[in-house]
């Protein structure tokens, strides 16, 4: 059954997208990732314009990420302090983002500067992820014969030396404010240009560059992540009109269900072994999107529309 | 607007030039759809135009060419750059159709001449791309013509356009498309794809005697969105702020609901 979507202005088979979502929620509730990475190339690859798959995306992700950051605040594992100044950071880059992805569309340089992105961030963050997961699960086998003490000092770093310090008591941090508000500028604006929730760059940014505890760091990514979503969504629906809400509802239908039941499935799975699976999967997304842009294409031509939407 | 407008006074100015006075043809043609609405369900639409031509002669020949409304392009050619393909040295097209096709009695060379087909723009081969920015007007042999400051290549980026329309059924042309029936009667089916875009769409069935067009009738097509997707994209387009804040509502609405259903299970 087709569905024709009013804004990408494309017909769509309805089931194609039912399980699209479906399946990409599966595996963000299973590894507790957003999912973004994996939705908004292949929206790309099955017609969607990129500009409505990006700003659709991000609507989406606010759905899929309210449960979670609603569960987390009722449970106090986010450190609200920091998800502010994340946010303050992040609002700016969502604003910046939204206006360079405009400017790159005119230049007719968009897909190139969306792959480009995808590939750099996925292929460093899987490969990271990878290296470190097998290296938990080898390290966990060795512990079966010897469990090794875990060195706590923490040595200073060229962050610590930063002024405007505060007190962040919910992750037992003094820290200061320059590095947050950074880092969230930083993934709001690949959140505008890529269509994803930026956590596959945020979590490990708070891990190893904020070093926040593990505890609130999921609540806290989530809070900021929904927040920046939200804002990019109306956003683009203000100034680019490129959201189209018949396919974000049925992404988000599929998707949420997909979660519940991933999220169930992922409990009975270990925690590493989880990791390296998600690992890989980025690394192929990452492979695929790669070799698209080596590869010979089959038309050496590219017709573009010189503005889109408007009529 | 003005060269549509310009073609269609041509157009209706062009078959009084050459007309017999015994046997004077006359072609009048209609739709089985004057509009045709995109819904939810939208996946292409076949619509018939049909007609007759009075003072038909034996070997005379149909040709239907239908046109949708015209933008501007831009075309790009990928080149290879440190190993990735980048889009690059852009030309710019104004006023191409982004629905074109033609349906004929008999193959296009074989009812026309060249230079009728091309003053009339029938024919992917002879349908008018013209990318001004690159292009100059010169004085060869006294005549005025047109010369693209690309050169040669300037063929290779029309060919994309068409080659990229054809991929999505935007262009078409086929020999066969047009059915003669008794007495003049004649009928043709103008299929319309999925990606069919909205606005006003023009169809003209020419007769051709002799290798030249000696009469021609125009019809119109609106193709519009309708129903719920007509509400949406206007309401994206009128109040996209407010569109904005309904779609950031809806998808808290179903996160939200989402999780209470299953946490109660």
């Amino acid at each position: 059954m087709q569905i024709y979507l009013p804004i990408a202005e494309i017909s769509v088979n309805i089931f194609l997208l039912l399980g699209l979502g479906l399946g990409i929620g599966f595996l963000s509730g299973m590894f507790g990732v957003g999912g973004g990475f994996l939705m908004t190339p292949l929206l790309m690859f099955i017609g969607i314009p990129p500009a409505v798959a990006v700003s659709t995306e991000a609507n989406q992700i606010v759905a899929s990420s309210s449960s979670g950051a609603l569960a987390h605040w009722r449970r106090k594992t986010l450190d609200i302090k920091m998800g502010l100044l994340l946010l303050v950071g992040g609002a700016s880059g969502s604003i910046f983002g939204v206006q360079l992805f405009a400017f790159l569309r005119s230049l007719g340089q968009i897909d190139l500067i969306i792959s480009l992105c995808y590939v750099g961030f996925l292929g460093i963050i899987g490969g990271l992820m990878f290296i470190e997961s097998v290296g938990a699960v080898l390290r966990r086998n060795r512990a079966r014969h010897a469990s090794q003490p875990v060195s706590k000092r923490r040595k200073r770093r060229l962050i610590d030396r930063l002024p405007f310090k505060t007190r962040f008591p919910a992750s037992g941090l003094y820290l200061s404010v320059i590095p947050p508000i950074i880092i969230g500028f930083f993934v709001g604006t690949l959140a505008a240009i890529m269509g994803v929730g930026g956590g596959f760059i945020m979590v490990p940014a708070m891990i190893y560059i904020l070093r926040m505890p593990t505890s609130v760091v999921v609540g806290t990514s989530l809070f900021q992540i929904l927040f920046v979503t939200a804002l990019t969504t109306f956003l683009q629906s203000a100034q680019n009109q490129t959201v189209d809400i018949v396919l974000a509802l049925l992404l988000i239908v599929g998707g949420v269900v997909g979660a519940q039941f991933g999220a169930r499935a992922g409990r009975h799975v270990k925690a590493e072994e989880l990791r390296i699976a998600l690992a890989l999967m980025v690394l192929a997304v990452c492979t695929k999107l790669g070799w698209d842009l080596v590869a010979t294409p089959a038309d050496l031509f590219a017709i573009l529309p010189l503005r889109e939407g408007g009529h | 607007m003005i060269t549509a407008l310009a073609a269609a006074i041509l157009l209706q100015g062009q078959p009084a030039m050459d007309i017999e006075p015994q046997s004077t043809p006359r072609v009048v043609a209609a739709l089985s759809q004057e509009v045709v609405e995109i819904r939810s369900d939208f996946a292409g639409a076949e619509i018939i135009l049909f007609g007759a031509v009075t003072n038909m002669q034996a070997e005379d020949d149909l040709v239907i060419v239908v046109r949708g409304p015209e933008a501007d392009l831009r075309v790009m050619r990928k080149e290879r750059t440190f190993g990735i393909w980048i889009n690059r040295a852009p030309v710019r097209f104004e006023d191409v159709p982004s629905y074109y096709s033609v349906a004929s009695t008999r193959p296009l060379s074989d009812v026309g001449g060249f230079s009728a087909l091309r003053r009339e723009g029938i024919g992917l081969q002879h349908l008018r791309l013209s990318a001004p920015e690159s292009e100059r007007t010169e004085i060869r042999l006294g005549v005025e013509v047109t010369v693209s400051e690309i050169g040669e290549d300037i063929i290779e980026y029309r060919d994309a356009i068409s080659r990229n329309r054809r991929r999505d059924a935007l262009f078409a042309e086929t020999t066969t498309g047009v059915q003669m029936l008794e007495g003049g009667l004649f009928r043709a089916n103008v299929a319309l794809p999925p990606a069919t875009p909205v606005g006003d769409y023009e169809a003209d069935v020419y007769l051709f005697r002799n290798g030249n067009a000696v009469a021609a009738g125009t019809v119109t097509l609106e193709v519009r969105k309708a129903g719920l997707e007509r509400i949406i994209y206007n309401f994206a387009h009128t109040h996209g702020w407010l569109y904005g804040l309904v779609a950031v509502a809806l998808a808290l609405l179903f996160g939200w609901s989402a999780a209470a259903i299953f946490s109660r299970r």
